[in-house]
């Protein structure tokens, strides 16, 4: 027993359980009931800002769907998708698809040749919780948190015993999915392994606007089948020591739907594998802690044109808790990078060093400061400072105001196909650089049975050497010309209240972005003074969430505003709303046996709608979902 | 005494407002037929945003998107030619289609459909002949070049294609014969209407594009790295009666037939440097008078307005948003500018 009371010190945090699920006393050390593999406290260092939880919770409606309709369904973020199970790229308050950084237990994973990540290939299948940090945080995780982070991580439990999942989704247009997961735990040892497989005909009916009467025809070429496992292990090794190792291998082969007036019948595979070994050893007020970690990305387009990189990190770092009101988190990353793309190769070193304050001057303030330097092959990145602080001004006993403020430097360093693509690569690029400042307002208020969670932040942020591909005769080449000044709104509300057996919750969200390009790339061009192309002003997001016994239920609606297709912004798509329903029933046999089943309408009111100009997206819509837990 | 001068001023209207078109009736002209210039614009690639806006010389300003406008529906294509006959405007899309408007109106009266990279089109016969690259092959070579035969001048099903050398582009119909012009073969195909077969080819210097006639002269224009060449063409016989070449390095195949024998192409260094420019040239000796008439960036196609005797530049303006129309002088002087839609690429001139 001795093994499941852990030792650690403060900068642990206990991220898949929430808050309520572990018991922290103020000395050095904390008391776990449910033993689990720890990650990183992203909250620690990041006074100021927002970071949002998905959960198991949060995720289980989105059984087989990739993160890019959770992100678009239940968040106020926006992704650039260009059709079902195609490239989503996301963007952060305004930002392109490459300022956000994505991480997996801790591992950068955007493709270093293009920048970003394709959301459509993260399937939630393997992933356990989401954290999205909004907002700049480059001083936090490195290059491409302009607009923010994004962390996926796998949950890994001890001391659980042995555990079976099955589960399906069969759904429109030829959608069959199916996952396996395995699990096994004892005090000492724990591990996972989940393999899954999806399908797709993805032949949704759709309005060929480019014929004469615009006959509604079935996509022709949308095909999806994506698949892959996961392995987590687990070690307490001892009291003071835990290794974690995780490898997740995802391949997709798609057909790529083309857009609209086109008949190309292109197909692309991607193949990644992602491997970590995260050891953490704790030692009173210290905790170190070191992760390897490999990431390789294939890339094959139309089978000739073959992309491959292979990144392989090391950092380490300690965190230490110097007493009850100040801990810092002093640490390095190396990285090395090959690429072999289809018209260049390059490899590229980074290191970075980086250093975190965490300061209590009282107990309802919090002052958080971080520092990272960043060299890529030699080139010095900005050096990126950034500072926070929360100030709980008010607290009743059934209301908790507190006040935020952040202020941060970011950059994002040109990616490989930015330097070295050839022909266009420009390898005299200088990093993209942002500065942003915040202020926020959370309140926590319990009235007449209502549990209230309201957050507001207003955001600026500027961007200089923003870079676009140009034309240069028949050459594409990228240069740092645009800036950028990003303003805007982020207002989140969570509404629970229990009557009787119902539990009824909601979740509101309005985003408002101003994305205003301040420079012409030409003489000619009218792009100054507009919102960038594909950056919807508003979102805003409802979901209404009803459980009752075994029973539940959600009713989710989203409402996009018009986006520009290009920096004039002449032309533009038109705003769409769409309305979710779902219900759920969980079965409970054999003591601990469970079945889940859901039923889903997507798109209820069978809207058609484009989120990219003439690329459609599938009207009303079902699917079906079965899991059994044995 | 009013209702007669009133009626002798509608019919004198009426009269001005009356063209002859080429079969001789007479009908009245539409609004995109008089008063300004037709605007093709390309699109950007990936998009499909290609469309066609009309410059009004009244309003001095160009109605944007004017096919969506007619029909309530998207061009939905990349706009590679704009090609007009008998009241019909033939928009011809690379990325597989041929749209028949009103040239009045723009409303759509038929399409072809089926196509891979059509480049051009002609009607001839009362048959609509397309120009088409094919397919690419896996090294976007186009090995599979045709010229689709459609039946109905007013869009139909392919009703054949005749294979044809790689990379068809320009078309010229002369006695009977369909001839096209073969961009990466460097080949001129003779068509046999008759038959719509091939019946020779002849070997071209310079990478051929557009056909186009001087007076009553045909020339073919071709070009390489170093030189410009107007192939000119004998009717009678379709043979190479002679060739003019220029000595104009890095020219596009953008040009524009000016007065005086002169004519307008668009030179560009490329990458990395990327400098375009204007080169004024004299057909009659090949003389280039002027090398840089007017220099710039974003050159992406030319035209010229014979009435006002000025030169028209299309800027794609880097394809970040709409491009622009410069209007220049025959002293080379900017006149004007002003906002045409995504990568305009050419113009016709409605006067």
């Amino acid at each position: 027993m001795k093994k499941a009371l852990i030792i650690a010190s403060l900068w642990i945090s206990f991220p898949l359980l929430g808050k309520a699920d572990f018991r922290m006393h103020l000395g050095d050390t904390l008391e776990l009931n449910v033993v689990e593999v720890k990650g990183p406290d992203l909250e620690k260092y990041a006074a100021g800002q927002q970071l949002l939880r998905l959960q198991e919770k949060d995720l289980q409606d989105f059984r087989g769907d990739a993160l890019t309709e959770v992100l678009q369904r239940r968040t106020g973020l926006f992704l650039r998708q260009h059709g079902p199970g195609m490239l989503a790229s996301l963007t952060m308050r305004g930002t392109s698809a490459g300022h956000n950084a994505v991480f997996w237990n801790g591992l950068p994973i955007n493709s270093p040749s293009l920048g970003q990540a394709d959301f459509s290939i993260l399937p939630t299948a393997a992933i356990d919780q989401v954290d999205i940090h909004l907002g700049s945080s480059g001083a936090l995780y490195g290059t491409d948190a302009i607009g923010g982070a994004v962390h996926l991580g796998t949950r890994q439990l001890f001391n659980q015993g042995h555990r079976l999942e099955v589960g399906s989704v069969l759904g429109s247009f030829g959608r069959w999915d199916r996952s396996l997961a395995y699990s096994y735990s004892n005090q000492a040892f724990s591990t996972k392994t989940r393999a899954y497989r999806q399908h797709s005909r993805n032949d949704f009916p759709f309005r060929n606007l480019s014929r004469i009467n615009t006959p509604i025809e079935r996509m022709p070429n949308g095909e999806v089948t994506q698949q892959g496992f996961l392995q987590d292990l687990a070690w307490n090794i001892s009291i003071r020591q835990q290794l974690h190792v995780a490898i997740w291998y995802n391949e997709a082969d798609r057909q790529i739907i083309p857009i609209i007036g086109s008949n190309t019948q292109d197909q692309q595979q991607d193949r990644n594998l992602r491997a970590m070994l995260d050891y953490l050893h704790f030692e009173g007020k210290n905790t170190w802690n070191v992760k390897a970690g490999i990431v390789f990305d294939e890339l094959i387009f139309n089978i000739a044109a073959v992309n491959k990189t292979q990144q392989y990190f090391l950092s380490g770092e300690l965190d230490r808790n110097w007493n009850d009101r100040q801990s810092s988190r002093t640490g390095f990353r190396l990285t090395q990078i090959d690429g072999q793309l289809d018209t260049y190769e390059a490899q590229e070193q980074r290191w970075e060093l980086y250093h975190s304050q965490k300061i209590l001057p009282s107990p309802h303030l919090t002052l958080t400061a971080n520092l990272r330097q960043f060299v890529y092959d030699g080139n010095w990145a900005p050096f990126t400072p950034s500072i926070g602080g929360d100030w709980n001004f008010l607290r009743t006993a059934n209301q908790k105001l507190s006040l935020g403020f952040a202020a941060a430097r970011s950059f994002k360093v040109p990616t490989l196909n930015d330097r070295f693509w050839n022909p266009g690569g420009n390898p005299d690029l200088l990093p993209e650089d942002s500065y942003s400042s915040e202020i926020s307002l959370q309140q926590e208020l319990t009235t007449n049975g209502f549990a209230i969670k309201q957050h507001l932040t207003l955001y600026r942020m500027w961007v200089d050497n923003w870079i676009i591909w140009l034309p240069r005769g028949n050459i594409w080449s990228p240069e740092n010309i645009r800036s950028v000044i990003n303003s805007g709104l982020e207002y989140r509300a969570q509404v629970e209240k229990k009557m009787g057996a119902n539990h009824w919750s909601f979740t509101g969200i309005y985003n408002w972005v101003q994305a205003i390009n301040q420079t012409n790339s030409s003489a000619n061009d009218q792009s100054k003074g507009n919102q960038l192309p594909y950056t919807p002003e508003h979102k805003v997001m409802g979901t209404l969430d009803w459980q009752r016994n075994s029973w539940s239920a959600f009713l989710s609606s989203h409402w996009v505003s018009e986006r520009f297709v290009a920096t004039d912004n002449q032309l533009s798509v038109a705003p769409y709303e769409l309305v979710d329903i779902g219900f759920r029933y969980q079965f409970n046999f054999l003591n601990t046996k469970k079945l889940n089943a859901g039923f889903h309408i997507n798109n209820l009111l069978d809207k058609e709608y484009h989120i990219m100009r003439l690329r459609p997206m599938p009207g009303r819509n079902y699917q079906f979902n079965c899991t059994i837990t044995l | 005494m009013k209702k007669f001068t009133s009626l002798l001023l509608s019919l004198w209207a009426a009269i001005l407002l009356i063209s002859c078109n080429p079969d001789g009736n007479e009908v009245p002209l539409g609004e995109f037929e008089k008063g300004g210039i037709l605007i093709m614009n390309e699109g950007a690639f990936g998009a499909n945003d290609g469309e066609v806006s009309f410059y009004e010389f009244a309003q001095e300003s160009a109605r944007p998107n004017i096919f969506e406008a007619a029909n309530n529906r998207p061009f939905a294509g990349l706009l590679q030619d704009l090609v007009e006959h008998n009241g019909h405007i033939y928009l011809v899309a690379n990325t597989g289609k041929v749209e028949v408007v009103n040239a009045g109106d723009f409303k759509s009266v038929g399409a072809v459909e089926g196509l891979d990279i059509s480049r051009s089109a002609i009607v001839t016969n009362n048959k609509l002949y397309i120009s088409d690259w094919g397919p690419y092959d896996a090294n976007f070579n186009s090995p599979d070049s045709y010229i689709a035969v459609v039946e109905n001048v007013k869009g139909d099903p392919i009703a054949t294609k005749i294979p044809v050398e790689s990379r068809p582009e320009g078309l010229f119909a002369v006695n009977n014969q369909l001839l096209v012009a073969s961009s990466a073969t460097r080949k001129l195909s003779v068509i046999n209407l008759n038959q719509d077969t091939v019946s020779r080819t002849l070997d071209i210097t310079g990478r051929p594009s557009f056909f186009f006639e001087s007076g009553n002269n045909l020339f073919l224009y071709a070009h390489d790295a170093s030189n410009v060449y107007f192939h000119e063409i004998n009717k009678s016989n379709i043979t190479i009666s002679r060739t003019i070449t220029v000595n104009l390095s890095r020219a596009t195949s953008n040009f524009a037939l000016g007065t005086d024998n002169s004519i307008y192409i668009i030179t560009s260094t490329g990458w990395p440097d990327y400098n375009d420019a204007v080169a004024k040239v004299n057909l009659s000796n090949g003389s280039v008078s002027n090398p840089e008439f007017f220099k710039g960036s974003g050159f992406y196609g030319i035209g010229y307005r014979n009435s006002a005797r000025e030169i028209y530049i299309a800027d794609n303006n880097g394809f970040q948003g709409n491009g622009s129309v410069i209007v220049v002088n025959e002293s080379g002087q900017e006149v004007k500018t002003f906002t045409a839609g995504r990568g305009p690429s050419g113009f016709k001139f409605r006067e």
